[in-house]
């Protein structure tokens, strides 16, 4: 985790707080759903408090229906702390209440107003293809979108059989495959078979010199 | 007077970058290098800004390298502004500040935008009008030493980069002093003393040998670019201001420093 002096020293909640507010703006820009609404939460403020980061994050719409970020926390309508591998569990609904109860997530004020951001999020719809061929052309965009999605099918034919011998390795393989342990052990009961070998071949070897000086 | 006459003898003085003895008294102030009679210096600083306001935004994004939009955004964070509050954004020239204050106070608070010069109070409304921010902001063309509002006004008052322009800085103060609510706080933004010798040696060759250029490149005006490196060398470092708000009656009064010292946020609340 940063420490929060080192974060405030680089300027790093401003670094972030800026990039999201300039990635966030961007993506209602081009958002191309017409029943996306800011107005249920205009001026209302979300306050994100991630255990991975010292600062918080408060999204803030402002009567302009631009999404404002920053650190600031004495203004929030609704407080989530938790962390980014929770926030990822958060999409299951269900999950919430016992997320709660296992002190992984912790809400304050009003929850329907982190339902209402949520809700905004998914709803966000973003025509690529088409803002791609404002910059360089739709033959190009076509081609570029082709190759994609050959490269994506093929990364998901790739990972399917990755996760196959993955899975293979771990139900059955792993339980055959010695242990470093079991293999150090095995080594050093070789080494001492080895080492009585030797004793047994010296003994003989005495034996047979003993024997042929009596003859 | 032109802001090249102003400053022929602040020119000579970028050969010896160090800044020279104190020698203001009571009648007298600082423009820069140069010890001026008190009367002059508004009308010196406003012609530096009357030369300068339209090209203020993108000398500042190229002086600073875009960083001066981080220490504003730290402003912003370290004012705990709430939905409602009034806040005084104090020779706040181009509105960076106020534009963002405007969104986060909403519809029930309210925003001045204040500033002496009106060259650069009407880049500042022409930007934020052109943004759609109409509805909570005031203009006031207005001198910090004689702040023409009510005693208790504002929740919080913000001057960025303005301070050492104003020719007496304890009065100043005091007048922001009185305009603040009780449980209000001030909060000043002003380039500082660098830390570390390092960074200092570094940050004056910066300041008397690249920036005088850019401005002269950029704007047209490399001169009033090297009043505002002398003056930043003149204006009291970070232990001094903190005193001088105490002395204007201002408690819980901190600095933090930022970028080495380059610049330092001050804080004081009134009780």
């Amino acid at each position: 985790m940063l420490t929060s002096k080192i974060a405030n020293e680089l300027l790093l909640p401003q670094v972030l707080t800026a990039a999201l507010e300039l990635l966030i703006n961007k993506a209602l820009l081009l958002n191309i759903n017409k029943g996306l609404s800011l107005q249920t939460v205009s001026e209302k403020t979300l306050t994100l408090e991630l255990a991975e980061l010292a600062f918080p994050l408060s999204f803030t719409v402002s009567s302009q229906a631009k999404v404002m970020v920053s650190s600031l926390t004495e203004r929030s309508d609704c407080t989530i702390s938790t962390s980014v591998s929770t926030l990822k569990k958060l999409k299951e609904e269900q999950q919430i209440t016992q997320l709660i109860k296992q002190g992984e997530l912790d809400v304050i004020g009003d929850v329907k107003i982190a339902q209402q951001f949520a809700a905004i999020a998914q709803s966000l719809e973003i025509d690529w293809q088409s803002e791609l061929a404002k910059h360089i052309g739709d033959v190009p965009t076509h081609k570029i979108l082709q190759f994609g999605n050959k490269v994506t099918k093929s990364l998901g034919k790739h990972s399917t059989l990755l996760q196959a011998d993955v899975g293979e390795y771990i139900v059955h393989e792993k339980r055959l495959v010695a242990s470093s342990g079991q293999v150090k052990r095995f080594n050093q009961q070789v080494a001492d078979v080895s080492n009585k070998v030797d004793k047994i071949n010296s003994r003989i070897n005495t034996l047979f010199s003993q024997l042929s000086s009596k003859k | 007077m032109s802001s090249s006459d102003q400053n022929s003898q602040a020119n000579d003085s970028s050969v010896n970058q160090q800044a020279p003895v104190d020698t203001s008294n009571n009648s007298t102030t600082h423009f820069g290098y140069k010890t001026i009679e008190k009367d002059d210096k508004i009308s010196m600083v406003a012609g530096v800004f009357h030369s300068v306001a339209k090209q203020y935004d993108v000398m500042n994004d190229l002086m600073s390298f875009g960083i001066h939009r981080l220490w504003k955004r730290f402003t912003i964070d370290a004012s705990g502004v709430r939905p409602g509050n009034k806040v005084l954004d104090l020779a706040g020239g181009t509105g960076d500040l106020t534009a963002k204050f405007s969104q986060l106070v909403g519809r029930d608070g309210k925003v001045v935008l204040a500033d002496i010069n009106s060259s650069m109070l009407n880049v500042g409304r022409d930007k934020l009008r052109d943004k759609g921010l109409v509805q909570n902001i005031e203009y006031v063309q207005a001198n910090a030493e004689y702040l023409p509002f009510e005693e208790n006004t504002f929740d919080i008052v913000t001057i960025a980069f303005g301070l050492r322009n104003v020719t007496d800085k304890d009065k100043a103060l005091r007048s922001i002093y009185s305009v603040l609510k009780p449980g209000g706080r001030l909060l000043v933004l002003e380039f500082s003393k660098p830390e570390h010798e390092l960074l200092n040696k570094a940050y004056d060759f910066y300041s008397f040998n690249i920036l005088p250029k850019m401005g002269e490149l950029v704007a047209k005006d490399g001169d009033s670019y090297q009043y505002l490196a002398e003056s930043i060398r003149m204006h009291p470092d970070q232990e001094t201001l903190k005193g001088m708000m105490e002395n204007a009656g201002f408690e819980q009064t901190t600095f933090k420093n930022l970028t080495g010292g380059v610049v330092a946020l001050h804080k004081g609340y009134k009780f």
